[in-house]
């Protein structure tokens, strides 16, 4: 009878064992942002409201969504806030190294964003700082951008955009020095097609988003792989028209290519040992379980069967609570390509015209944004636009 | 077995079991801190940025040194200077103006009246009042339509530049902060100092 009533006990921890162990557990994960109203309002109350670890997210998102309706002051708020979190991450981290632990998920630590993310934070203050006439600050930011994707697993896609090497060196040839150097190495990273040709008497600098950049997702048997969707962009270039001229935008770097490039992060090694232990504790629960039960067949082995089973379910228990889940949040809306052109005009006020072309240079209608701006003497006009910002703008 | 030493047995089981480290494998999971190196110091790391702190130690440094200059010391009367802008060759943006504006304080702070520095940032206010007061709009306690808008003995001015290195061990960052007192009239380099601070540090591997 004793037998039978352990017998019994076993089955139902096992029953119960299983059920904790199967897997049907969802890491709570910050919903990609898909403002369904106003996406700068929205994401400035997801900053205020919302969980700290995901500002540094809400910040990109909603910087880069008021740059769109040419709300640079905004956006350079935030993109201060949030470059200020991701330039102070050395050292101790409460959070991450609760994320690093088997039973957080890693989506609980602060997001401060893969390298390509970081990159795209430091480029868009960039380009901010020289619309407020600083480009020796605009090319600090540009620098540490490109400090950001400098440490790949292989060395050959280290640091490797085309353009912030060649607004360093535009940057510099303004600042009246010599910018060869990271013309040079602009240059030697192009991928996507020739750059613009230096013009440092250019004073119109237009740097231009195309398209929808890469997302996250997860993959594996316990979803512990990060993985990269490719963007989408219909316009693979734009050009500009203002006065009888046009301008040629070609797309200078490809975001996808920079976030699959970069290569394994140490996360993922992390991510795999975590897997692993998930794996081996799920297993040996089930072996202490099954054992504990047949142990139990014998009065001698009654007492070990018990503590074989015990030690089961909490195995199966530290199984089920382990938590590999890749950290999936994405600054979804960052482009796929970034360009940029640049033109001379005398000081005064102009309408330029931007169309973005289609992979056969044709005009894709709908898309075409019109830009008014004041040119003065002695100071760059920076215009900054999407195909999907807001049109007409007047900077 | 007896029973309360296999329920021990097995809760250690249990305790080693959960105690275990995701982390197992890699180097430095908790990160390093930031320390600051002496500028020939072998490093391990690559960079961290130039902070408030940096520009106090910098800016105190170079008030001393610029009064020390037997130019200045030893100057007859009060020496003029002028601030211009300094050039940011590093890797951080800057506000550009806080480190003239703390030299500047600073300068005045230590020389007790021995340096004057002129607002030519404000050139334009002033010479709007100058006007205001030719034209009558406001009253002088002097003689408007004399130029009394004094000369530069001097130009002070700074230059930031810096080399990065970031691996896997981390970041590790140098920054130059030079500082050059020009005279003018000749463009002679009066007095040219320098400071440098190296500064690594390791983000946690959650990070990396």
């Amino acid at each position: 009878m004793k037998h039978v009533r352990l017998l019994a006990l076993s089955v139902v921890c096992l029953a119960v064992a299983g059920c904790a162990s199967s897997e049907k557990r969802v890491t709570p994960q910050p919903t990609a942002a898909r403002p369904k109203g106003d996406p700068v309002a929205e994401g400035q109350h997801a900053i205020e409201t919302g969980p700290p670890k995901d500002r540094v997210l809400w910040e990109y998102r909603t910087a880069l969504a008021s740059m769109r309706r040419g709300q640079f002051a905004e956006a350079r708020t935030m993109l201060d806030s949030a470059i200020t979190r991701i330039a102070n991450v050395m050292g101790s981290d409460k959070d991450a190294k609760k994320a690093r632990g088997y039973f957080s998920a890693e989506a609980k630590k602060t997001f401060i964003g893969e390298p390509y993310e970081r990159v795209m934070a430091y480029y868009y203050r960039g380009i901010l700082y020289w619309m407020d006439g600083e480009p020796d600050n605009a090319r600090a930011c540009f620098r540490s951008a490109m400090v950001e994707d400098s440490d790949t697993q292989n060395k050959t896609y280290a640091a490797d955009y085309a353009l912030l090497e060649y607004l360093d060196s535009l940057a510099t040839a303004k600042l009246g020095d010599d910018g060869s150097e990271a013309l040079a190495r602009a240059q030697a990273r192009a991928k996507t097609g020739p750059l613009p040709s230096l013009k440092p008497k250019d004073n119109v600098l237009i740097f231009i988003d195309l398209g929808t950049g890469p997302t996250k997702y997860a993959a594996g048997e316990y979803k512990q792989n990060l993985m990269f969707r490719t963007g989408n962009s219909p316009a693979g270039s734009a050009v500009v028209k203002v006065e009888g001229q046009q301008i040629a935008a070609a797309a200078c770097d490809d975001l996808y290519f920079q976030a699959t490039t970069r290569g394994g992060r140490v996360m993922d090694h992390i991510l795999a040992n975590k897997a692993g232990f998930k794996r081996t504790t799920d297993t040996v629960g089930n072996a202490a379980i099954v054992g504990g039960a047949v142990m139990a067949q014998r009065r001698e082995t009654q007492t070990a069967a018990l503590g074989a089973v015990a030690f089961g379910l909490l195995s199966k228990i530290a199984s089920a609570s382990t938590t590999p889940e890749a950290d999936i949040r994405s600054w979804d809306n960052l482009p796929l390509f970034i360009s940029f052109a640049s033109l001379e005009l005398a000081p005064g006020q102009h309408t330029l015209s931007i169309d973005f072309l289609d992979s056969a240079k044709q005009s894709m209608s709908g898309l075409t944004k019109t830009v008014t701006v004041n040119v003065v003497p002695g100071k760059d006009k920076v215009i900054y636009l999407s195909d999907k910002s807001t049109t007409p703008l007047n900077l | 077995m007896k029973k309360p030493t296999a329920l021990c047995l097995t809760l250690a089981a249990a305790s080693a079991l959960l105690s275990g480290c995701a982390s197992y494998g890699v180097r430095n999971p908790s990160g390093v801190g930031v320390t600051e190196m002496r500028a020939d110091e072998r490093g391990f790391v690559a960079g961290t940025g130039i902070e408030s702190q940096d520009i106090v130690t910098v800016a105190d440094r170079m008030a001393r040194e610029i009064l020390a200059t037997p130019e200045i010391a030893n100057a007859k009367g009060v020496p003029r200077i002028v601030l211009l802008p300094v050039k940011n060759e590093t890797r951080f943006p800057i506000n550009k103006d806080i480190f003239l504006e703390k030299i500047m304080a600073l300068l005045n702070e230590k020389s007790s009246g021995k340096v004057r520095f002129l607002a030519r940032d404000r050139i334009a206010d002033l010479e709007r009042e100058r006007e205001m007061k030719q034209s009558g709009l406001v009253t002088s306690n002097t003689d408007p339509h004399v130029n009394q808008f004094k000369g530069a003995d001097f130009m002070l001015t700074g230059k930031l530049m810096g080399t990065t290195t970031r691996t896997s061990q981390g970041t590790s960052d140098y920054v130059l902060y030079s500082f050059t007192l020009i005279d003018p009239n000749t463009s002679d380099i009066v007095c040219q100092k320098s400071h440098e601070i190296k500064k690594q540090g390791l983000e946690d591997a959650a990070y990396r």
